[in-house]
């Protein structure tokens, strides 16, 4: 076995949370898929959705997801890239590119879940049209 | 000695599918495409969720066209994705960080038998409403 390097001075630090992250992501993958299809309704349904967000602990989950899940997948695809010889100039349009539409839809999705009311939900049909 | 061939970015699809492979390669190949797949699903996962913000109605009328048995079983197939992901990435950090160098063939194979068993019950979790109905 190697000892590690140091990886704080080698540039690597992306390397290894793209690990942690990936290693929080099963978790949260594999438990978002069951709860989306416990039941036919549960991950495709208003009201389903609209009860869950009644807790905050749900729309924490759901925001956490959606950065890490952003955050992995779009260094992973600029991981790709690196694998070539990239020109400068074309290394700094890829990853403002990333950057820019990694911020805009990781802002969408949070401003989705934000956007969804809190209800009595015994009388949510009266409350929420 | 023969020369070493330096490899050709240009044809980098060719030159990845000519040497020879191992599962290691394979499951380095796969374990792209499938990062790739996800991320694509991703965005348009944000997209379809967006009119969450619209109501009711709004949400339900757009996700009536995504409760068809078709996109049931892409909903299936995604899972399947999801799965080679998770468990190959696992693998990755184990072989690297828990010394798995020294079983990794054997941890090749436990990462297939736990990812088709998972599929399968994972198809059994989203079918089940419908195998009922079948079966009553
Ligand atoms: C579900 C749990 C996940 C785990 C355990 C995981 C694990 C990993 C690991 C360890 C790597 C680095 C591979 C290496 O060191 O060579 C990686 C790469 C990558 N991941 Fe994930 N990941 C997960 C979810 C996701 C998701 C949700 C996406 C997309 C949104 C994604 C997209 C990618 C991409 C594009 C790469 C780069 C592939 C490459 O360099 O060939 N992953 N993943
Ligand atoms: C095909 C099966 C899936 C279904 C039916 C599904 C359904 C849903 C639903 C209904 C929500 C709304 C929030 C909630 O109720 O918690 C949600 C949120 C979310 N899903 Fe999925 N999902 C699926 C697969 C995936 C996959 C494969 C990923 C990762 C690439 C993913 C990532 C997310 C993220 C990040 C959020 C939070 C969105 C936000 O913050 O706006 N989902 N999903």
């Amino acid at each position: 076995m190697y000892k590690h390097q140091n990886s704080r001075s080698s540039g690597s630090f992306s390397w290894v949370f793209q690990r942690v992250t990936g290693l929080i992501l099963v978790v949260v993958m594999i438990g978002h898929y069951i709860l989306m299809h416990y039941t036919p309704e549960s991950g495709h349904s208003y009201d389903a959705v609209l009860a869950r967000m009644q807790s905050n602990w749900y729309r924490v989950l759901d925001l956490t997801f959606i950065v890490l899940a952003m955050y992995h997948g779009l260094n992973g695809v600029w991981g790709i890239f690196r694998d070539y010889k990239l020109k400068q100039w074309q290394a700094i349009t890829i990853m403002s590119l990333l950057i820019i539409v990694g911020l805009a839809f990781t802002l969408w999705g949070i401003k989705t879940i934000l956007d969804i009311p809190y209800v009595q939900t015994s009388t949510s049909e009266l409350l929420v049209k | 000695m023969a020369e070493f061939k330096k490899f050709d970015q240009k044809n980098w699809v060719k030159t990845n599918l000519n040497y020879r492979k191992d599962s290691g390669s394979w499951a380095w190949i796969l374990h792209r495409i499938t990062g790739l797949a996800l991320m694509a699903y991703l965005f348009m996962h944000i997209y379809s969720l967006s009119p969450l913000s619209q109501g009711r109605e709004a949400f339900n009328e757009f996700m009536s066209h995504y409760t068809t048995p078709f996109f049931m079983a892409m909903e299936w197939f995604l899972f399947a994705f999801v799965l080679f992901h998770s468990l190959n990435g696992v693998r990755i950090v184990l072989v690297d960080w828990a010394d798995g160098a020294r079983y990794h063939k054997a941890l090749y194979r436990y990462s297939i038998v736990i990812g088709v068993v998972m599929f399968f019950a994972m198809g059994y979790v989203m079918f089940s409403h419908e195998i009922h109905k079948l079966f009553k």
